[in-house]
């Protein structure tokens, strides 16, 4: 395991030093190519200066709002349809069909509806994060083993705690899953957001960068969008494991 | 007699199947084991969730104690074909699920549910996740916990069919000295007939949703392993070959 971390971090650094050589063997343009050495000098004038602090606070706001209002209301409404047949029934063709809506073509539309700035964009993000975890939650729900849930009927369990104690932990691997990649989507949406309706965020950087044909500054950002979001990765991970930890404790309660 | 859980007259069909349990009546003592023996598809497991509660009877009741039967109790235990444990628990949280859903558990039955764990072998992997036991290990995590209430009566559904010969015959063991330290009356089903012999007090069989008059099991108890090799033991057994051979 150790062996193949070093091995991971090997080939990244001779990835780096093939490009940079490249650069400089080849005497790129660094208006197109600019040398990891040159990205990483920007990235560190940009943190250095204070220039990048506001635009990473901005995005990294909209991202967390964004996220974290998709994300509960997809899982609430996951519960509620795993739960009712009937909505299911009735609500599940709308899904499907607003699933299918490509969100990011419905940006100039939220600049119409919500003016510029950081609204349309968390609205943005919400609804781009909703859905995996509304159809991961609602799948789960109803792929619980049959013979479990007879179980719970024998211990004469009311539905809520057929949900909490059941439902919510055999599912939470499915639902983890949802979350994952609603965080990867998350990043997508506000980014691509600011790229159209916003002077401030790292999106808005990126395209003020290409304006003035500042080529090493679109790298940095592009790297703290990459490094941010492996955070948010790893965040993911790190709760599953918690929340795993919390539905077994649920049970491990001893009265005084 | 005296009886304690009473089947009576029932009758059941599924949607799309039609009956598959067909005047179905059946009495069992307190302390009593009874085994339902009988082919696949035979009907023995849907007489065992109506039994349970778990089904509702088209026809006819069933009464514990006296009092009829909806909806599972309190006073009943079930052990599933399959252990059905809930891998995020630990072990004894399995054990203690039937308790912990009804409250907070009391020291004391903390500890019963240890020396229920420790009586079925399992005192050392009390701690661990259900996925890292063997199969035999966790049928008998499966048991405990549907001893831990101390249930009057406790319904089998092939609990054993999937283990092997040697693990089935130890498990056999130790659950019959569970049930008689208890005297809990079982309900069990099992297509196995070295088995319905080696646990049961009576065996009643089952063909095409009707049981058949019990046939009496007039072993001493308890019982022991040796036993299997007796005379008694395997005339019986062909004495219950013969009468399912008769139902084809």
């Amino acid at each position: 395991m150790k062996r193949d971390t070093l091995l991971s971090t090997l080939l990244g650094l001779t990835c780096l030093a093939i490009w940079e050589a490249a650069v400089r063997v080849g005497h790129t343009s660094p208006l197109v190519l600019p040398a990891p050495s040159v990205v990483a000098q920007s990235l560190w004038q940009g943190l250095r200066s204070g220039y990048l602090g506001p635009h990473i606070a901005h995005t990294l706001t909209e991202v967390v709002l964004g996220l974290w209002l998709g994300a509960s209301m997809g899982f609430v409404g996951g519960v509620v349809l795993g739960e009712s047949a009937r909505w299911r029934g009735v609500l599940m063709p709308y899904v499907v069909i607003s699933q299918v809506v490509p969100k990011l073509a419905l940006a100039p539309l939220f600049i119409v509806w919500f003016g510029f700035g950081t609204l349309p964009t968390v609205v943005m993000t919400a609804l781009i994060c909703f859905f995996p975890l509304l159809e991961n939650t609602a799948t789960c729900m109803q792929q619980v083993d049959a013979n479990q849930l007879e179980l719970f009927r024998m211990l004469r369990a009311s539905p809520w705690q057929t949900l909490w104690r059941l439902k919510l932990p055999a599912g939470l691997p499915s639902i983890m899953a949802g979350l994952r990649v609603a965080v990867v989507l998350a990043w997508v949406g506000a980014v691509v957001g600011e790229f159209i309706g916003a002077s401030r965020g790292l999106g808005a950087l990126i395209i003020a960068a290409q304006g003035s044909m500042d080529t090493p500054l679109m790298f940095a950002v592009l790297t703290v969008i990459t490094v941010l979001g492996l955070a948010f990765y790893k965040i993911c991970e790190w709760l599953e494991r918690r929340l795993l930890g919390t539905f077994s404790d649920l049970s491990t309660r001893t009265s005084p | 007699m005296n009886a304690f859980l009473q089947l009576d007259a029932l009758h059941f069909a599924y949607p799309q199947r039609g009956e598959v349990v067909h005047d179905v009546s059946l009495q069992l003592a307190p302390g009593e084991i009874h085994c339902l023996i009988g082919r696949s598809g035979c009907g023995k497991t849907t007489v065992l969730k109506l039994a349970a509660g778990l089904l509702t009877p088209s026809q006819g009741q069933v009464q514990l104690k006296g009092q009829t039967v909806h909806q599972p109790t309190p006073e009943m235990g079930f052990v599933f074909q399959s252990p059905t444990l809930l891998n995020w628990l630990s072990v004894l949280d399995n054990v203690l699920l039937p308790l912990s859903l009804h409250g907070a558990i009391p020291p004391d039955q903390r500890a019963y549910g240890e020396q229920l764990l420790t009586q079925m072998g399992l005192a050392a992997l009390c701690h661990d996740k259900p996925h890292r036991l063997s199969g035999g290990q966790q049928s008998r995590v499966a048991i405990a916990r549907a001893l831990i209430t101390r249930p009057a009566v406790l319904f089998m559904d092939e609990p054993f069919a999937a283990l092997d010969a040697i693990t089935r015959d130890e498990l056999q063991r130790d659950f019959l000295a569970l049930c008689q330290t208890q005297g809990t009356a079982v309900l069990f089903v099992t297509h196995d007939m070295s088995e319905a012999v080696y646990l049961a007090d009576r065996v009643s069989l089952m063909h095409a949703g009707q049981i058949q008059a019990p046939l009496q099991i007039d072993l001493p108890r308890p019982r022991h392993s040796a036993m299997r090799y007796t005379p008694a033991f395997n005339a019986l057994c062909e004495q219950l070959r013969h009468a399912m051979d008769a139902t084809l």
